[in-house]
């Protein structure tokens, strides 16, 4: 709910030009009311429409400051006729109307090229620009009328008294947790120019092979193209410009040139997904960072938590190197302790902890002791694999003929189940507490079906009541069978424990699997650091820093465990706000970042739109997968991804939803 | 397959074609600015928009495949508006200096302006002037430019330089070389030849001629085994009154050309009138002489004439460079089974496992390099190279390079076949054979290891379409014929297509139809090579020599690395003698050479069909018309392989030869825009290994007698101790020395310094 003077957006109209004092309506949008604290803004503008906070806005120049917003994007552009010519037109055409020599002619023109460029552009940001701009047109229309007949400038034509703060965005890029700029790897990819496919996604992604492969995409839940028919398989596109980049052995593509050291130092705890994202950034910014790990290996949760089937070692390897040739000092083999950090904040100018979250939960079971032989922790049994499969460190595990059980329902239960498939188990058991729908929707179709194909055994709406040991050693579980019941209230349906249902399994191995804590003992007491309900780090989820201040938290030692593109996405943030830290002392976020942040909470995607200009009905493409048989018992990678073909056929389906919005304050 | 309707009319798509595409096969118009059949959709220009029923505004067509059942509209009123304004867009400020335009004539901008009917102007902005780009052979214009983006893609797609790219600055967008300041890449022009408008244009013909002006003759271009579809264009000159060519066209929509073809054009051989004296003196060569020695600079039927002359009066024909592919591909076939080598340059095209091997290809063989490109772009393809040199042009399209020992090449064929034949497919005795090579000594001694091999297995397993791409470094071994045994094994009894790729414009058509003999007699004459007596088609000197018509002033046909028959046309008259004179004076009887062409040996896949007949063009789908496809017999086989024999040591300076980006032969250096000298390329590595350094003047040992002097040019894309000599400018001079091994080990010494 905003508060405004007029504003037009995906058709609701709210019009307080002529409304008595104190009876304006509201919109049901959450426009950037306030840009940042103390700034309010006088107007937002977009693809769906414009919106005035206050009286004195000067129309005709916000049309036209649109325009050259987009004549500014277009300079990173002007690839059809359309928009590249079509642009200028309509810039020059209002430019010409707001310094008072408009004719009325010009308006005429105006309108046919904001047709012809709605109809014909290449991408959403050619065909939505005139949009706004055309409503304008249409709802205030007698101030361009007043400057073509009165051949007067508009009234605030020339002041510089309004900042205009311009973005481009696209529903896919506004979901991502890290922003990447998904349309334009895409686009790489249908131009066949792998590189600039790789250098768009490392703007914000150094991870490009991890997240070509083992992305929980939720960008494809704001993919345009589902509704029209079925969404852009956008995260395996991301895996072509990086394994080009390996099988061509080029040099690293980085999307922008490494800075010269600043002279600054900042400490980073940990090496996974966030350390290694805040490393890389900060490093190609000038920056030297020192990289503590604890393990014997880089690359955190997904070098010892995900498994090489689902993320090949040499690949994940590549994403390391590729982040280290940022340059940045890499400690193996080292906790972090209180008393260290105490030294760091003297030595280091800055500290970012993302220490990740590797304290696997209880499942709450009666008898349920971490001594117990047979119980076993997923990350610690995770660990254990991937060290020995990936490094050959440490023991190889062996479950012929073993029965394991796991709890879980997320990404790490299913990793649990599938690795213990190819260590040879006889037999393998998920118990998750909700339905099938359920955890596809935590994990995804594929991992599930996959899961399935190589015989772990799923048990729905269940539970473990009590765990049964013989002299320490777990023999066999007592599983609770659930019903759902809907929530009268709408809510999430209630768990009700179905009676009689309860039976016994005899098992060798119970994996909890069902989340995972922070293991922050490691923090100064004395720093007193917020934590938030869940016992993460708080901070106040813009610029990562905590209560402390130099000190940042990113990844899932911030959020609790979760993806690796939220790690990468906050910890890039991280990263740039402790860039700027480093140079002038303050905390603050660039203008890019603060509408980043209205937009998510605007939405880009609108799930209701109806597309034009798009044949519906093109399938997604599918990738190849390993058949059941060859891949159980080896670690190959199980999704062969796409053909060049197959490829570019999905990369042809791409509409390009960029958008611009643009924040009068 | 996908059934819709264009227009009403019932049509069909196969899965990946597009609506425009079935479009085009159906023969129905779409208009379309940007689009080129050879790469993939560029999306820039728009006007391929149509009408799709029950789907609301435009549907891009060039990029959108078709769904069951829709109904496409091509064309309405609202469509020609649309189509209309962009084209007035594409009008706003473009330069109205088409009068001194090279493009007038055959401008897409001004064909479409005209079609759209944009009479009047409705758009406009700001103007900008900006500056004209020379890039040596290449010039740009950026006024002119409609960021159609055909050259990017083309370079990026069809060719593999990747060297220009967009500059991203919407209205200020242009074309600008890529990570350089200058273009730097290997100048096959292809980007003139897609630009739809005058923005890029070969400087050589600028203001030189208006289209129209021009006479149109399709052809095929002389200079190397690929046969390119050409179409010289000529006017009289107003200053000399002769027939000049002014330059070389080609059908950019499915084919392409390398420099050396586009601009490399006017090698003819200009002669004033038939020297009657020099003819007779010719013919008493002829009648002395009881060899003829030629190169492969030759049409099918002037090799058939020599060898109907080897008959008529028992001369020998020697010709080493062609004799040492026919050794190699008559072997290879006794032991694949058929006559010829089974794949061509689609199956490079379609290729998702490519091995290069024995070949510089990039210069060997423009062509395949292409298809390489395409198969990377289009089939994401593995490519491995291997061979002694890397190259660092080929680094867009090689994802693996192997490195081999030079002189190595037997033992690596022989690991290439152990690898890949599957054992079960073999007889015992093969079996047996490939179980007791001793792979550590190959290995070893080849440089070769079994990791690379490894590798290449495992990036091969999922791979179809396979292709072994052989080149003039095996079949000039010393050990060829083994290599080409074990060649013909892949061939047979691996799912691996092989390609032997004919060092020399004709060398395929020559092995076919001549029997060579391997020495001279006592009195050679010489065609194009140096004989007691030569005919030249490079221009007559002296009274030893009679002028012959080069490859573009005379009728005839090629057989192509694609064994397809291909027809060459006269471009340009030519006034003197041929060599259907010659042999008309020594008692055959022949109006015109091309009577031949229907007499090419059937027995060896020819055909029996007139030159008149030969077709030399593409379909509207892009199937290839030209000439015919060589059909391939069967042969008996026999699976004898010899032991590999010992693989010698290549230290010190070696000297490759291989020529330089543009040049093949004395033709190509003959051509005014490429003339260039001769030097040795190499390293820093070889300049310190050989004591020289750059623009030193030096004299290289051969080891074979020979000794040249040439200028060294320290190279920095080259690393190593091999460096490179092209042979362009011999193919006078050689005498009849065995065409042999590529790589030599020399003695080099400086002779001075020309800075």
């Amino acid at each position: 709910m905003s508060r405004v003077f007029f504003s037009s957006w995906r058709g609701e109209i709210v019009d307080n030009r002529h409304a008595p004092e104190g009876e304006s309506a509201q919109t049901a949008f959450k426009f950037p009311e306030e840009y940042a604290a103390d700034r309010p803004s006088k107007a937002f503008i977009g693809w769906d429409g414009f919106v005035l906070f206050q009286e004195d806005v000067d129309v005709v120049r916000l049309a036209m400051e649109y325009a050259a917003q987009y004549q500014v994007y277009s300079e990173a552009c002007g690839r059809c006729a359309p928009g590249r010519w079509g642009g200028r037109i309509l810039f020059d055409t209002l430019d010409k109307i707001a310094r008072g020599e408009g004719e009325l002619s010009d308006l005429d023109h105006l309108r046919e090229i904001a047709q012809s460029m709605s109809l014909t552009s290449k991408c959403e940001i050619g065909k939505t620009v005139p949009t706004p701009i055309l409503q304008m047109l249409e709802y205030f229309a007698d101030d361009f009328l007043v400057c073509i007949n009165q051949k007067r400038p508009s009234p605030h034509y020339g002041d510089e008294g309004t900042d205009y703060k311009a973005k481009i965005t696209a529903p896919c890029m506004d979901m991502c947790p890290d922003h990447v700029d998904i349309p334009a790897y895409i686009e790489g990819v249908r131009d066949l120019r792998f590189d600039d496919s790789l250098a768009a996604t490392r703007q914000t992604m150094p991870l490009a092979h991890t997240c070509g492969r083992v992305c929980p995409h939720p960008c494809e839940d704001a993919c345009r193209r589902t509704n029209l028919d079925q969404p852009i398989s956008i995260m395996e596109l991301k895996r072509l410009g990086a394994d080009y980049e390996t099988e061509h052995q080029s040099e690293w593509f980085h999307p922008v040139e490494r800075q010269p050291s600043i002279g600054k130092k900042v400490a980073i705890v940990g090496s996974g997904p966030a350390g290694l994202t805040a490393a890389y950034y900060l490093g190609m910014d000038g920056v030297d960072c020192d990289i503590y790990e604890e393990l014997p290996v880089l690359g955190g949760e997904v070098m010892v938590g995900v498994p090489p089937y689902r993320m090949p070692t040499h690949e994940y390897q590549k994403d390391i190197d590729f982040c280290k040739s940022a340059g940045g000092n890499y400690i193996l083999n080292t906790r972090v302790t209180a008393d260290m950090l105490r030294r760091f904040e003297t030595e280091y100018d800055a500290i970012m902890l993302a220490s990740g979250t590797r304290i696997s939960k209880k499942v709450r079971a009666t008898n349920e002791r971490t001594d117990m032989k047979g119980y076993w922790p997923a990350i610690q049994m995770l660990d254990q694999y991937n060290l020995w499969e990936r490094h050959r460190m440490g023991e190889p595990i062996d479950l012929t003929g073993k029965t394991l059980v796991c709890v879980g329902g997320g990404f790490t239960s299913m990793d649990v189940v599938r690795c213990a498939v190819r260590c040879g188990a006889k037999k393998v058991v998920m118990l998750y507490r909700r339905d099938e729908k359920t955890i596809i929707r935590n994990t995804s179709y594929e991992e599930y079906h996959e899961a399935v194909e190589e015989g772990v055994e799923f048990i729905f709406q269940s539970a473990i009541e009590e765990i049964y040991d013989e002299d320490n050693q777990l023999v066999r579980l007592k599983i609770n069978m659930y019903e759902e019941q809907p929530d009268p209230d709408g809510g999430r349906p209630q768990l009700v424990k179905m009676e009689g249902a309860d039976f016994d399994i005899d098992c060798d191995y119970l994996v909890p699997a069902v989340s995972q804590d922070a293991d922050l003992k490691y923090l100064p007491e004395e720093w007193e650091l917020e934590m938030t309900s869940w016992n993460t780090l708080k901070t106040d989820g813009k610029t990562y820093m905590t209560s402390r201040k130099g000190v940042w938290a990113a990844g899932d030692c911030e959020y609790g465990p979760m993806t690796i593109v939220n790690a990468v996405g906050q910890a890039k943030r991280a990263a740039s706000v402790m860039s700027r830290y480093l140079r002038t002392g303050k905390i603050e976020l660039s203008d890019d970042e603060i509408m980043e942040d209205h937009l998510r909470k605007l939405k880009v995607y609108n799930k209701g739109e109806k597309v034009s200009g798009w044949l519906a009905g093109l399938p997604r493409e599918h990738s190849e997968k390993l058949s059941v048989p060859d891949r159980i018992t080896n670690n190959k990678e199980v999704n062969q991804g796409f053909t060049q073909q197959e490829a570019i056929r999905e990369a042809e389906r791409c509409m390009r939803c960029y958008y611009i919005a643009m924040a009068a304050v | 397959m996908i059934n819709f309707f264009i227009d009403g009319k019932p049509v069909s798509a196969q899965k990946g074609e597009t609506i425009l595409q079935v479009a085009r096969k159906e023969g129905v118009y779409i208009p379309t600015m940007c689009y080129l059949s050879k790469v993939s959709p560029i999306a820039s220009c728009r006007l391929c928009v149509v009408e799709v029923e029950g789907t609301e505004g435009f549907v891009l067509s060039c990029q959108t495949p078709p769904t069951e059942g829709i109904k496409v509209t091509t064309n309405s009123g609202k469509l020609f508006k649309e189509r209309q304004n962009i084209m007035k867009l594409y009008d706003v400020n473009h330069p109205l200096e088409c009068g001194v335009c090279d493009k007038s004539g055959a401008c897409e901008l001004q064909n479409k302006t005209l079609e759209f009917e944009v009479t009047s102007q409705s758009f406009s902005a700001k103007e900008q002037k900006r500056e004209i780009k020379n890039w040596g052979r290449i010039q740009y214009d950026p006024n002119l430019c409609i960021m159609c983006e055909r050259c990017v893609s083309t370079c990026n797609e069809a060719i593999g330089d990747d060297a220009i790219e967009v500059f991203y600055g919407g209205y200020n967008s242009g074309i600008v070389p890529k990570n350089s300041e200058t273009l730097e890449c290997t100048e096959c022009g292809e980007c003139i030849a897609v630009c739809p408008v005058g923005a890029l244009i070969a400087t050589d013909f600028k203001y030189s001629s208006n289209a129209w002006e021009l006479k149109q003759v399709p052809s095929s271009c002389a200079h190397c085994s690929s046969a390119c579809a050409l179409t010289y264009e000529s006017k009289v000159s107003k200053t000399t009154h002769k027939r000049e060519l002014y330059r070389v066209t080609n059908n950019f929509e499915f084919s392409s050309l390398c420099g050396a073809g586009r601009f490399g054009f006017d090698f003819d051989n200009q002669v004033a009138a038939k020297n009657e004296k020099a003819f007779i003196r010719a013919i008493q060569a002829m009648e002395k002489a009881d060899t003829i020695a030629f190169d492969s600079m030759i049409t099918n039927e002037e090799a058939l004439l020599l060898q109907k002359l080897k008959t008529l009066r028992g001369y020998k024909l020697v010709n080493p460079e062609a004799q040492a592919y026919q050794r190699f591909i008559r072997t290879f076939a006794t032991h694949s089974g058929k006559q010829l080598y089974s794949a061509d340059l689609d199956d490079v095209r379609a290729a998702e496992y490519a091995v290069v091997f024995g070949s510089r290809i990039k210069t060997d063989n423009p062509m395949v390099r292409y298809a390489l490109t395409n198969a990377v772009k289009q089939q994401r393809s593995d490519v491995v190279y291997l061979h002694p040199m890397e190259d660092a042009d080929m680094l867009n399209t090689v994802n693996q390079y192997v490195k081999y020992e030079v002189g190595s090449e037997e033992g690596v064929m022989a690991l290439l076949a152990k690898a890949f034949i599957p054992e079960a497919n073999l007889s015992s005795d093969l079996q047996g054979y490939f179980n007791e090579l001793d792979e550590g000594y190959l290995s070893a001694e080849s440089n070769v290891g079994e990791e690379e091999i490894e590798t290449m297995q495992r990036r091969s397993a999922r791979r179809k379409n396979r292709v072994l791409i052989l080149g003039e470094d095996v079949i000039n071994h010393p050990r060829s014929e083994n290599i080409a045994k074990l060649a013909g094994l892949m061939e047979q009894y691996s799912d691996f297509k092989v390609l032997i790729v004919p060092p020399k414009t004709n060398s395929l058509g020559v092995a076919l139809i001549c029997d060579l003999d391997d020495t001279a007699g006592n009195y050679t004459l010489g065609y194009n090579v140096k004989g007691d007596f030569t005919l030249t088609a490079l221009g007559a000197s002296g009274e030893e020599e009679l002028d012959m018509p080069a490859l573009n002033q005379q009728e005839g046909t090629i057989t192509s690395i694609d064994k397809r028959v291909v027809p060459l046309n006269a471009a340009v008259p030519y006034s003197g003698y041929s060599l259907g004179d010659l042999a008309n004076a020594l008692g055959m009887k022949l109006d015109y050479t091309v009577q031949l062409t229907k007499e090419l040996p059937v027995s060896k896949g020819f055909k029996a069909v007139s030159f008149d007949s030969l077709e030399n063009d593409f379909a509207r789908n892009g199937e290839n018309l030209r000439g015919y496809v060589l059909e391939n017999q069967s042969v008996a086989t026999e699976t004898s392989v010899e032991e590999i024999a010992d693989i010698g040591e290549f230290n010190g300076t070696v000297v490759y030869r291989c020529n330089p980006v543009l040049q093949f032969n004395a033709f190509t250096n003959k051509a005014s825009q490429l003339k260039e000298l001769n030097v040795l390329r190499g390293s820093s590595q070889f300049a310190t290994a050989a004591k020289i350094s750059d623009n030193d003047h030096i004299s290289i040992d051969l080891g074979d007698g020979n000794i040249t002097k040439k200028v060294f040019k320290l190279d920095t894309s080259l690393k190593g101790t091999i460096a490179l000599l092209g042979s362009f400018d011999e193919a006078i001079s050689a005498k009849t020395v065995p065409y042999a091994y590529r790589f030599k080990k020399t003695k080099i010494a400086p002779v001075g310094n020309s800075q």
